[in-house]
C-alpha cells in the first residue's frame, strides 16, 4: 500500500466534483395501452420544462445525436408536447436534451423516462439542495402536465430505479477524478476495483431505497434493501443497460477532449450503481462518503483486505436480508456482515481523516463522517427507528409497508397492495409516502429548504455550472445553437449579418465560478464581447491537477 | 414475517448497551416520539391502500428499461 506521503501533492487538492443524471419512472395512470405509456408521459413532462437549445425543424443536433432518419410525422406527438417538437434527432437515449437557465442542470429523455441531470457541484451537501431542488422543479413541471390533462390519464412520476417487472433504469453519479486514478481503477490496479466495488456495494446499508420482491431472474424475497442489485451482472465494463457492472467503465471525460494521456488531467467516474434516494440520509451518503472512499483510491490508500471474494454473490446475499445478518467472505477468508464491512470502510475513511487527507478536498467531511458514524452505529444498535429518522430510504419504506400490513389485515409480501406502496413510497405527487413522513416531521432534515429553494432556480456558484446557467440567461435563446456540459455553440451575426459560429469552452469543472465570473458578466452588455472578456480572462482552459494547485496557490496569496 | 418487529424485539434487553444509565429512557422516548411521527403516514398508506385497482396500477406502471 502507498502512503499519503508519497502520492502526487497535487492530485491531493483536486476536489471530487459530483454529478447525477437520474432517470424516473413515468406513466399514466389507468391506461393499459399496448407498449406502456412511458412515452407519452415522459413527453409530456419534459414540454413543461423550459431550457436551450431550442429545437427547430431540422435541427441537426449535436454529437450525442444524429440527424433523424424519420420525418418528424412519422411520430405522434402528444399534446402539450410543443417544446419537443422538431426534437427527433434520432437517439431513444438522448432525446431533447435542454440545458437549464435556472440551475446549468439539464433534462431529456431516455427511453422513454425523463432524466434530471444535476449541475455540477463539490460538496456533498449541495448535491443533496441540487437534488431535491431538481424534484421541486419536476414537480412543478407534472402538476402543470397533469392541469391539462383528463383527470382519468394522470401522469405519475416515481423516484425509483425499477417498476417490479423486470425493468430498471438508472440514478447515476459523475465524480471528478484523475487520469491516473480512473486508470489505475480500470486498467492497471484491479484491487482497486475491487476496492471500490466491495465499497459500493456495502453502501446499500445507506442507500438502499428498498423494493419489494426480486426481479432479472433471481429468486423469490419479500423485501431487498437495494433496487439495482438484482440488475448487477458483471465487475466491470462500459455499458449500462444490460450486463449492467458494479463500476461503471464509461470513459468520456466531460472536461475538453485533451485529457487522455495526462495522468494528471481530471476525468469522470460514472457511477451507475447506487438507488436514488428521496430522504436526505439516504441522498447524502450516496456522494459524501464515495467523495472520501474515491480520494482514498486517488492517494493509493487502498487496503486490501476489505475487498470481497465475490462481489456479485454477496450483494444478492446482503440485499436479500433487510434483517442485517448475512455475511459475505473477504478474499482473506475473513466473514463480514453488511454492518461491519461498511463499518471498515468508515473505520479507514476516519483513519487517514485523522492524518489530515481529506482537508481541502472533499468539504465537511467531518460531518459526512460524524453523520455516517451516526447512521451505522444506528444499524450496530439495531435501532431502526433511529436509522429511519436519520433518512435511510429502505428502513422507512420498510416501516411504511410493515404499518400498511397492520392497516389492512390479510395484506402479505404478495399481495399487489404492498407493491403499490412500494412504488409509492417514491411518488412525485402529492400520494408520495416519502413527502408525508418528510412533512410530518420524521426524517431529519439536512439541508434547509431555503437551500432546496435556492438550487431550484440557481446554479452552484463554485463550479463551471453558474457560468452555464449564466450564459443561457444572457444568450438570445436563438443564438444557442448547441449546449453540453464543457462546451457551447453559440450563432451569432458576423460581418455583413451572416451567421457566425462560435464556441466557447468550458472544459475546466471548477472555473469559470461566480467568484471569477460575475465581474465579467456584469461589464458588458454585449454577448460576443463578454464571451471575449471571459476567455482572455481564462488563464487555464484545461484544467489539470497542477494548474488547480496553481489557482488555489495565486487565490490564498490574494486573501 | 415482520423485519422491524423482530429488530426491535431484539433491541429491548440491550438498550442500554452504551452503558449510559439514561439511555434506555431517551430511546424509548425517541421511540416514542418517531411512532407518533410515524403515523403522519399513514393517511397517505389508507388513500394508497382505498384507492383504484393494484393489480391494475401495477399494470400500468410498467417502464421501458433504460439508462
Amino acid at each position: 500500500m502507498n502512503t499519503h506521503s508519497t502520492t502526487n501533492a497535487a492530485l491531493e487538492l483536486l476536489p471530487r466534483l459530483c454529478g447525477a443524471d437520474i432517470e424516473l419512472g413515468n406513466f399514466i395512470v389507468g391506461d393499459e395501452r399496448a407498449g406502456g405509456t412511458g412515452y407519452e408521459a415522459s413527453r409530456a413532462l419534459l414540454a413543461e420544462i423550459d431550457g436551450l437549445p431550442l429545437r427547430h425543424a431540422g435541427y441537426v443536433n449535436n454529437w450525442w445525436t444524429a440527424p433523424s432518419p424519420a420525418p418528424r410525422a412519422a411520430y405522434s406527438l402528444p399534446s402539450g408536447s410543443g417544446a419537443t417538437a422538431g426534437a427527433w434527432a434520432y437517439n431513444p437515449q438522448d432525446v431533447s436534451r435542454r440545458f437549464l437557465l435556472s440551475n446549468g442542470g439539464c433534462a431529456y429523455i431516455d427511453l422513454d423516462h425523463v432524466e434530471l441531470c444535476l449541475p455540477e457541484v463539490i460538496d456533498a451537501f449541495d448535491h443533496v439542495a441540487a437534488w431535491h431542488g431538481m424534484l421541486r422543479m419536476m414537480k412543478t413541471a407534472l402538476d402543470s402536465a397533469n392541469q391539462k390533462r383528463p383527470s382519468n390519464r394522470k401522469i405519475q412520476v416515481l423516484v425509483n430505479n425499477s417498476d417490479g417487472q423486470g425493468n430498471s433504469y438508472g440514478s447515476h453519479l459523475n465524480f471528478m477524478i484523475s487520469r491516473r486514478a480512473f486508470d489505475n481503477i480500470f486498467w492497471r490496479k484491479a484491487h482497486y476495483l475491487q476496492f471500490l466495488a466491495s465499497f459500493q456495494i456495502s453502501s446499500i446499508l445507506l442507500t438502499g431505497q428498498g423494493k419489494v420482491g426480486a426481479e432479472n431472474g433471481r429468486p423469490a424475497t419479500p423485501y431487498q434493501i437495494s433496487q439495482r442489485a438484482d440488475f448487477f451482472e458483471t465487475m466491470q465494463g462500459p455499458q449500462t443497460t444490460f450486463n449492467r457492472p458494479i463500476v461503471n467503465a464509461r470513459d468520456e471525460s466531460l472536461c475538453g477532449r485533451s485529457t487522455m494521456n495526462d495522468p494528471s488531467a481530471p476525468t469522470r467516474l460514472h457511477v451507475i450503481f447506487f438507488d436514488s434516494a428521496l430522504a436526505h440520509g439516504s441522498a447524502l451518503f450516496r456522494v459524501g462518503p464515495m467523495q472520501l472512499i474515491l480520494t482514498l483510491l486517488e492517494l493509493g490508500l487502498v487496503n486490501s483486505r476489505l475487498i470481497l471474494d465475490d462481489p456479485l454473490a454477496a450483494l444478492y446475499n446482503y440485499s436479500r436480508d433487510p434483517a442485517l445478518q448475512a455475511s459475505a467472505e473477504l478474499i482473506n477468508g475473513e466473514q463480514l456482515t453488511l454492518i461491519e464491512l461498511q463499518s471498515a470502510y468508515l473505520e479507514e475513511a476516519k483513519r487517514y481523516a485523522a492524518q489530515g487527507v481529506f482537508e481541502g478536498v472533499v468539504p465537511h467531511y467531518e460531518q459526512i463522517l460524524a453523520l455516517w458514524e451516526d447512521a451505522v452505529n444506528s444499524f450496530a444498535k439495531q435501532d431502526f427507528m433511529a436509522a429511519a429518522r436519520r433518512g435511510i430510504d429502505w428502513v422507512l419504506k420498510l416501516m411504511a409497508i410493515e404499518r400498511s400490513m397492520d392497516q389492512q389485515a390479510g395484506l402479505d409480501w404478495s399481495s399487489p397492495e404492498i407493491k403499490v406502496i412500494d412504488h409509492l413510497y417514491s411518488s412525485l405527487d402529492n400520494d408520495g409516502l416519502y413527502w408525508a413522513y418528510e412533512s410530518g416531521g420524521f426524517t431529519e432534515p439536512l439541508v434547509t429548504p431555503q437551500r432546496i429553494a435556492h438550487f431550484a432556480v440557481n446554479p452552484p456558484q463554485d463550479t463551471r455550472a453558474w457560468t452555464r446557467a449564466m450564459l443561457l440567461r444572457r444568450a438570445a435563446p436563438d443564438s444557442v445553437f448547441s449546449v453540453d456540459w464543457d462546451t457551447f455553440t453559440f450563432r451569432l451575426r458576423g460581418k455583413h449579418n451572416w451567421p457566425s459560429y462560435r464556441t466557447f469552452d468550458l472544459s475546466n469543472p471548477l472555473g469559470y465560478t461566480q467568484a471569477e465570473a460575475q465581474h465579467i458578466f456584469e461589464s458588458t452588455d454585449d454577448f460576443a464581447q463578454l464571451l471575449d472578456a471571459l476567455e482572455s480572462d481564462s488563464t487555464e482552459r484545461t484544467l489539470t491537477a497542477d494548474a488547480f494547485c496553481r489557482s488555489l496557490n495565486n487565490e490564498e496569496k490574494t486573501k | 414475517m415482520r423485519f422491524l418487529q423482530r429488530f426491535n424485539d431484539n433491541q429491548q434487553p440491550q438498550g442500554s448497551s452504551d452503558g449510559d444509565p439514561g439511555s434506555d429512557g431517551l430511546l424509548l422516548q425517541l421511540r416514542s416520539e418517531g411512532d407518533s411521527l410515524l403515523a403522519a403516514g399513514d393517511e397517505a398508506i389508507r388513500r394508497a391502500l382505498a384507492g383504484s385497482n393494484s393489480e391494475a396500477f401495477l399494470r400500468t406502471s410498467r417502464q421501458q428499461g433504460g439508462e
